[in-house]
């Protein structure tokens, strides 16, 4: 899959927008796709919903239950996206945890992903310990690409090693918390993220968990390749304004 | 600890060797080697069949791997990193030996630590290893390795705990030839055995990479991955030295009452025709086995240097306990706990708060167990330095299944000596005790796992019955996942969503079951069978109406197990009594209400009404 590789070779910042599948309706996982992309967003991460996401805070807790109070499921899901490459060119990744694909069937999965063209996967209740062991294989045999985490307390040899071993980027979690909306990045995040800039690591980097504003994402943006929305993308659709301009007013607003 | 038995040459003998479920059997290829083996015709094995090289070619080994069928290689001589790296992408597994005496020189390592998949350190001799002596064994600790490794070198049948005591982390095997032979190449299966059973991490027991079988590990977001690393590093270094175990064994029997009574019960075993033992875990401090574990990793998290301890729990026993322990170390304690227990569980919640424990009701989910644990592993995400997880049961991301296992084996080591002294013997013939993560029951368990004439017992919580889908039996309704960072048997969808379970229990009200146990329900070591709220509720009054005991709902299930089961007259049984029921008096008191007859308090009731109230309750 080289849209992944394609999209870092770009000079820009990038911006990245997850959002979970079946929220705010069963069926809008197609139309916030399509329009993410129309606004300017380079890069998607699709949540799985699970009914205990551990490393959640509690708005994608909540959008994940309502998204399966909806009846979302990883097949529904893959169904849905079926013809997706159609329309949408920007590289599409999915988020989940580990029991709802081990449960799918893992190269199950991945041939699903292959057929319709989804990129890679982030499972972040994985190791790289159990996919050295396990599914590495799996992975490149099917070309799906693995993106790890990096946190605050990841040693650094540790980052050496997920350096290494991703193929696509690494996603650096901006301070030790589950995820969710944040007023501002105290000293050290800040540091944290010098420190890794300064370590010139081969992967690019995406800087997610608690960005809300243009303001974090630039902010972000000057210590890594790009930043990651979730909790405050998907707070920000309202029950009265359509998806499509409740999409569009908030691309700009961080992107403008 | 993988095993390795070396220069084996004789067909009956790898035939018998192999029933030993070693890991590797090794065949010399080496033609000075008195133990050289050529020209045999090789059984089949479970074990991996090794060879043994000298300073042989690409070419020639190549070979004889394809002769003798061989999964890797073990090279005894000059050997460079090239042809270990080429023998490595060959599919080989490729184990470099060095020799070691006082003047080895650690840095040839570096050069073959990304060439070959394991070292191995044998005694230097001018003969390529065989001396059947041990080099200094100090030096190991002062190398720093870059691959795991093989210890070899004269070992024999009385260094077991040298070599257990050694804990080196990157220690992963030993290798064992002539001091366990009767004559050259021909092994003593007596020996092998005895001494395999000693250093082996026994069957039913936690391997290296934290499985028990093929449950358990960690499956945790990076974001805890430094916690976990620090645990796993520590907790056997720490509760193995002397001054944790004195300060362990102390505090359980000065301030838990421990040992616990083994108590017979006289009307229980007249009523089902056995004899019938009550492990009194209830009369400890706080009314339940969960002390045991709190003290125990109370005083860990004081050598780690925590200074908040978090803790879920259920039916709020975990919590009090741990609160208890908190306010003794003066730590700050924080318990979560579904806002449905902490209705149902009111004494405990009150007795958190008086502790000084701050109570946070879990409105997610179910509002159960589940949930509270869930939000204990966010909490600690969110403060992962200064934060102690203090789990309350056999579950979460090894190394914790196995360190609360530890902790509560006190149980069944005094059950054993409390049998020999009261019955003259060692061995109880059935134990019983109720699941629901499962730490009262392996630790019932533990002294008598490898001993599989003891046939062990767990009751799940059957709530209002498995056809109901109102349950909390997770073997009975499950299938293999992960849940709570461990991969093990849990109630989930076909979508791999976890399922909310029932049970009128707080304590047993989880989806899940240890790693442990997913392991002993899979090899049919302990037989599993299903109690629901109204089989434990009476279970429940006929203890109290016969022995004056009030058991916890949660033990209540155990004690249902015995209508269901079939006893012969001099069969010894134990039941752990887990807890007492004091924190369930108003479940009791609202099944009272809830039975047709309006119920007496007996003191007011005349003989013949007694025995009435007695035929009421009792089934
Ligand atoms: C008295 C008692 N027994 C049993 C349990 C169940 O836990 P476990 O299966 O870990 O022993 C609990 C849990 O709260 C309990 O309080």
């Amino acid at each position: 899959m080289k849209r992944l590789n394609q999209l870092f070779q770009k000079n820009e910042k990038i911006l990245s927008i997850y959002f979970t599948a079946g929220y705010p309706h069963l069926n809008s996982s197609k139309e916030i796709i399509i329009e993410l992309e129309k606004n300017g967003v380079d890069l998607i991460e699709i949540g799985i919903p699970y009914s205990d996401p551990l490393a959640d805070g509690p708005i994608i807790q909540k959008s994940s239950q309502i998204a399966l109070e909806n009846g979302m499921s990883l097949e529904f899901l893959l169904h849905e996206l079926k013809d997706i490459r159609a329309e949408v060119d920007i590289p599409l990744v999915l988020m989940g945890y580990f029991n709802s694909v081990m449960q799918f069937g893992i190269e199950q999965l991945f041939k699903r992903m292959n057929e319709i063209g989804l990129d890679g996967i982030i499972l972040p209740d994985m190791l790289i310990e159990v996919y050295e062991k396990e599914f590495c294989e799996l992975f490149e045999e099917y070309d799906i690409k693995s993106i790890f985490l990096i946190t605050p307390s990841t040693p650094e040899d540790r980052i050496r090693r997920i350096d290494k071993m991703s193929k696509s980027f690494i996603y650096m979690v901006s301070s030790a918390s589950t995820t969710g909306v944040r007023e501002t990045y105290d000293d050290n995040s800040l540091a944290y993220f010098k420190r890794i800039k300064s370590m010139n690591l081969k992967a690019p980097i995406l800087t997610g968990f608690g960005i809300s504003s243009k303001q974090h994402f630039d902010q972000v943006c000057e210590y890594s390749d790009g930043g990651i929305i979730g909790s405050a993308f998907i707070k920000s659709f309202k029950k009265e304004v359509p998806i499509q301009q409740s999409i569009s007013s908030f691309v700009s607003s961080v992107k403008k | 600890m993988k095993i390795k038995v070396c220069g084996l040459r004789v067909r009956e003998n790898i035939v018998h060797v192999d029933q030993l479920e070693v890991d590797y059997i090794g065949l010399i290829f080496h033609e000075e080697s008195p133990r050289f083996f050529s020209d045999q015709q090789l059984p089949d094995t479970m074990a991996k069949k090794i060879g043994v090289f000298v300073d042989k070619d690409f070419e020639l080994i190549m070979n004889t791997i394809k002769e003798y069928q061989l999964k890797a290689v073990q090279l005894h001589g000059k050997e460079s990193p090239e042809l270990c790296r080429k023998l490595l992408k060959s599919d080989l597994e490729v184990i470099k030996a060095f020799a070691v005496d006082d003047d080895f020189e650690p840095s040839v390592l570096s050069d073959y630590s990304d060439s070959c998949s394991y070292f191995l350190f044998d005694t230097k001799t001018h003969k390529h290893g065989g001396s059947g002596k041990k080099f200094n064994w100090d030096i190991l600790q002062s190398l720093d390795y870059s691959l795991p490794f093989f210890l070899s070198g004269g070992i024999g049948p009385e260094d077991a705990n040298a070599i257990r005591s050694l804990r080196l982390n990157n220690l992963i095997g030993i290798d064992l030839n002539s001091r366990f032979e009767d004559a050259p190449a021909i092994k003593n299966f007596d020996k092998l055995s005895a001494f395999i059973k000693e250093i082996k991490p026994m069957k039913y027991k936690i391997n290296e990479e934290g499985y028990y079988g093929s449950y358990g590990g960690a499956f945790i977001p990076e974001l805890l991955y430094q916690n976990i690393q620090e645990l796993k590093e520590n907790y056997l270094k720490i509760m193995e030295s002397d001054s944790f175990q004195d300060e362990f064994i102390r505090l359980l029997k000065e301030y838990v009452g421990r040992p616990s009574p083994l108590y017979f019960s006289k009307a229980l075993s007249e009523k089902y025709g056995a004899q019938i033992f009550l492990k009194r875990e209830d009369l400890n401090h706080t009314g339940s086995h969960k002390i045991n574990n709190t003290i125990g990793q109370i005083l860990l998290a004081k050598s780690l240097g925590k200074k908040r301890i978090i803790a879920e729990t259920g039916a709020g026993q975990h919590g009090v306990a741990t609160a208890t322990v908190c306010a003794r170390e003066g730590l700050e304690c924080v318990v979560f706990m579904g806002a449905l227990d902490v209705e149902r569980q009111q004494p405990n919640v009150q007795k958190m708060q008086m502790l000084g424990a701050k109570v946070v009701p879990v409105e997610s989910g179910n509002k159960t167990l589940k949930d509270a644990t869930n939000e204990a592993i966010r909490d600690w995400i969110n403060h992962p330095e200064e934060t102690y997880y203090l789990i309350g049961s056999v579950v979460g991301p090894h190394p914790y299944p196995d360190m609360v296992s530890r902790f509560q084996s006190v149980i069944s080591e005094e059950i054993k000596n409390q049998l020999k002294q009261q019955t003259g013997n060692v061995n109880s013939d059935k134990i019983i005790a109720c699941v629901g993560g499962g730490s009262n029951a392996i630790g019932a368990y533990y002294h008598f796992l490898d001993d599989e004439n003891v046939k062990l017992i767990a009751v799940e919580a059957d709530g209002l019955g498995l056809e109901t889908g109102e349950t909390a039996a997770t073997t009975a309704a499950g299938s293999p996942g992960i849940i709570h960072g461990s991969k093990t048997i849990l109630m989930q969808t076909d979508d791999g969503q976890i399922v909310e379970p029932y049970s009128i229990s707080a304590g047993l009200d989880y989806p899940g079951i240890g790693p442990v146990h997913a392991h002993l329900f899979e090899t049919g070591r302990v037989e599993f069978i299903r109690a629901t709220d109204d089989e434990a509720l009476k279970a429940a009054f006929e203890l109290t109406a016969l022995e004056g005991i009030i058991p916890a709902l949660e033990t209540a299930h155990a004690l249902a197990a015995l209508p269901k089961l079939e006893f012969k007259e001099d069969e010894l049984v134990v039941i752990n009594i887990s807890g007492r029921g004091d924190k369930d008096m108003a479940t009791y008191q609202k099944y009272i209400e809830s039975l047709k007859h309006p119920y007496q308090p007996p003191k007011m009731l005349t003989q013949a009404e007694h025995e009435d109230v007695n035929g009421l309750f009792i089934p």
